[in-house]
């Protein structure tokens, strides 16, 4: 496999982003702040303090975020999406998600990598049950980066959610953010007696070669 | 000229043929030929065979994992009694108050501690005014273990069976809020996310909904095997969750309540009923169990990954100490697998459902509550005192029989499928078979008269049929687990065996076939020999003078050819 440095390199903030940068205990989740009610919770909301290297909150954004089944129809070989994959904001943005499950199940929209003196586990993380809408407000750090955003939930990141935060200009593309990076192990759709079809073609390259070849020593 | 050039190639044609009969190893001359040398020269001297080759200390895990949150010892919880626990890890005690009480009426800091959503079991109106509540409404959602991902090679959200070992597998789980994870250091499956799916314990007369919430990415229902239900409930929704005959299946994001009430107790089971012969085997089942009605009944709605039951109903109470659910369930490593071999559903179920032909099938993991040994000895000792009696609930869900053993003990079935037997066909047996889905309530006595036990010990208990003590060929594995008397176990609940030392089983290279099986008590003596160095030295000669051998005739043909 052939990849650029950048892509090397954002291939291993993947890698990080997956098993290393956080190190809580789902058992010691008292220590968040979480606020929760039937309709699911907001964990790590944070409204006015400010990441380091912020001196004020740069701007204001609001983004609607849908999930659920409908969302993965146009995608092939998803299951679960939602409405966008892709989010844009300045750094030292405050964010406010309002997140809305049309689905029957529950979904969660998770940032990860987060600073964790600011965010307990370096997460901001919402929860809504089936049918439920909530909205959590966090503030984005000052440097430019990409955040893993995904669902939690047992195959759900795998099957399509699964996007990515870009903070200012962002430090290159997560791989297999759904619609707009592709999987880093991409299945084989190859037919399956695919050694004979090669075979026939390498003969037929070997004759048509050796015919044209004994035309050209004839003239 | 020809004729010199021609005589030159015999010559070498004969050095080649000699040097080939040199090298050629005496150990492969024919029978006779070997015999009348014998008869000339005698024996050839002795050579010593080859030595044992040192195995490598490898990585062993901890058996018993202490519990610093002191999960194990009995304990009141908003009021609830929960019962020790004594194997090294036991069920989250705050799950286990929040499962008695319904997550809607616990404590907030039980449900928190507990992990599970405040609508995930809902316990409503004490409708015949006995003391307990009769309105249940259960959620389960769907949950797939040891699957792939689109960006790493190794299975997410895992869940070991036994060391190193991690079929692909699906299970019905509770509804729990947060991550399928333990924390953002690992991929492995949160504490409550296990095999095999909870069991699930409601009274008799219930009125009881059980909702499932499709989160999975394949289609799924809920049969309710067993249990006294209607085919349709009474908005005149399917309810039977066979999709031949009743009702579409759930489709992912989708969710679907059934009902039921029913009016006969009893060990029963439920599992999903779309292309049952994969779904089922997956791991979608699980112990469905009817109680008695008895005021002040408060059960333990479900008891994850069954085994002991930490807060047994008032109507267990009556008549034993204790009560051990034990599912039985085989894997097949052919199946699992096809869910880590791709990330794309469309791919997964060609793969699950028209690739795999389950007629030509075996299985290969044997699992009790979701472990094959040693993992067993950690959870699913059945702890004896004795004079006690304890009742047993038992499936069978895997795909193959099971002879059910017990050592040191004789157990009397009470109830086959949720039915009672008459007393006159219960007697005192050591060896149980039990068919596919087949349930058995068995009385375990700890009175030491010789035939209900032989005494306090450590006792083993497995499936006799020998495959079923194995983990993909590799003994001891599989389903063995053990009836422990408390005096046999140590602090932290690991068994005082007297034998062989575990640590060796509790390495994953020892089920990855790379340790020589007695190295633990006698090593190197059975050890994997070193290869015969010189021998194969004779035999790539061979080759070798054989390969020039034969360019010498291709030459001579040629110079033939040319002449």
């Amino acid at each position: 496999m052939i990849m650029s440095n950048k892509k090397v390199w954002v291939f291993f903030l993947n890698l990080i982003f997956m098993h290393q940068s956080y190190g809580l205990q789902h058992s010691m989740s008292n220590h968040h702040s979480m606020s929760g009610d039937h309709g699911g919770m907001v964990m790590n909301d944070n409204h006015d303090n400010l990441p380091l290297g912020c001196e004020r909150i740069s701007g204001e954004e609001s983004i609607t975020v849908s999930a659920g089944q409908q969302y993965a129809k146009d995608i092939p070989g998803a299951i679960y999406g939602m409405s966008q994959h892709e989010w844009n904001v300045d750094p030292c943005t405050r964010v406010t998600v309002t997140f809305i499950n049309e689905d029957e199940v529950r979904h969660q929209w998770m940032v990860h990598g987060l600073p964790k003196y600011l965010y307990p586990a370096g997460m901001f993380h919402i929860e809504a049950m089936g049918g439920m809408s909530i909205a959590g407000t966090f503030i984005v750090p000052s440097e430019n980066r990409n955040y893993l955003v995904h669902c939690d939930m047992a195959q759900h990141m795998e099957m399509g959610m699964r996007g990515q935060l870009v903070v200012g200009e962002g430090s290159g593309d997560l791989w297999a953010v759904t619609g707009v990076t592709d999987p880093f192990y991409r299945a084989s759709y190859l037919p399956d007696n695919l050694i004979y079809l090669s075979l026939v073609v390498l003969f037929l390259g070997y004759s048509l070669t050796s015919w044209l070849v004994r035309m050209r020593q004839k003239r | 000229m020809q004729i010199k050039k021609l005589k030159k190639h015999y010559l070498l044609l004969f050095i080649s043929l000699l040097a080939m009969f040199l090298v050629f190893p005496s150990q492969w001359y024919p029978f006779d030929m070997r015999l009348t040398l014998t008869s000339w020269f005698g024996a050839e001297n002795y050579r010593a065979l080859p030595q044992s080759i040192i195995t490598p200390d490898s990585q062993s895990e901890l058996a018993c994992p202490n519990d610093p949150s002191g999960w194990r010892a009995s304990q009141i919880i908003d009021g609830v009694n929960i019962d020790e626990s004594l194997p090294c890890l036991a069920d989250n005690p705050y799950s286990v108050a929040a499962f008695v009480l319904g997550t809607n009426n616990v404590s907030k800091e039980t449900l928190q501690r507990s992990g599970l959503t405040s609508d995930a079991i809902v316990k409503g109106r004490d409708l015949d005014g006995d003391g307990d509540p009769d309105e249940i409404h259960i959620r389960l959602e769907v949950v797939e273990l040891n699957g792939s991902s689109p960006i790493s090679k190794r299975p997410v959200t895992t869940y070991d069976i036994a060391p190193g070992v991690q079929p692909g597998i699906w299970v019905f789980a509770p509804k729990l809020i947060g991550m399928a994870v333990e924390n953002f250091e690992t991929q492995e499956a949160r504490y409550s996310l296990k095999l095999p799916s909870p069991s699930i314990r409601i009274e008799q007369g219930d009125v009881v909904k059980v909702t499932l919430e499709n989160t999975h990415y394949m289609p799924h229902t809920l049969h309710l095997h067993g249990a006294d239900h209607g085919f349709i409930d009474s908005t005149g929704e399917g309810n039977d969750g066979v999709p031949l005959t009743s009702e579409l299946p759930i489709l992912p994001g989708q969710s679907r309540t059934y009902n039921l009430t029913p009016r006969k107790a009893g060990t029963m089971f439920y599992h999903c009923h779309v292309q049952p012969h994969v779904h089922v085997q997956m791991g979608l089942q699980g112990l469905f169990i009817i109680e008695e009605n008895r005021p002040n009944n408060n059960l333990q709605t479900m008891n994850l990954g069954a085994g002991k039951v930490r807060a047994p109903s008032q109507s267990l109470k009556e008549s034993y100490d204790s009560e051990y659910d034990l599912h039985y369930l085989d894997l097949d490593k052919e199946l699992g697998v096809r869910i880590q071999e791709n990330n794309d559903p469309r791919l997964i179920t060609q793969s699950m459902h028209r690739d795999y032909d389950i007629t030509d099938a075996n299985v290969d993991f044997f699992t009790l509550n979701g472990r094959s040994f040693p993992y067993t000895f950690r959870e699913s000792l059945i702890v004896s005192h004795e004079g006690e009696k304890a009742k047993l609930r038992v499936v069978n869900g895997g795909s193959k029989g099971i002879a059910f053993h017990t050592h040191g003990h004789k157990f009397t079935v009470t109830e086959r499928d949720g039915v009672k037997l008459p007393k006159s066909n219960q007697t005192p047996q050591d060896v149980l078979w039990m068919a596919t889905s087949q349930r058995y309530d068995l009385d375990l006595s700890f009175v030491n008269d010789g035939t209900q036990t032989y005494g306090p010990g450590i006792w083993l208990f497995h499936d006799h049929q020998n495959k079923g003590t194995t983990t993909d060929g590799i003994g001891p594995g599989g389903n063995i687990s053990a009836i422990v008397d408390k005096g046999y176990l140590d602090e932290s609940g690991w068994p005082m065996t007297r034998g062989v030392s575990y640590a060796q089983y509790f390495s994953a290279d020892y089920y990855k076939k790379k340790i020589p099986i007695w190295e633990s008590y006698i090593p190197s003596f059975y050890a994997e020999p070193e290869k015969d160095s010189i021998l194969l030295f004779r035999i790539l000669l061979l080759m070798l003078f054989f390969g020039s051998f034969l360019a010498i005739l291709r030459s001579m043909f040629l110079q033939r050819k040319k002449t």
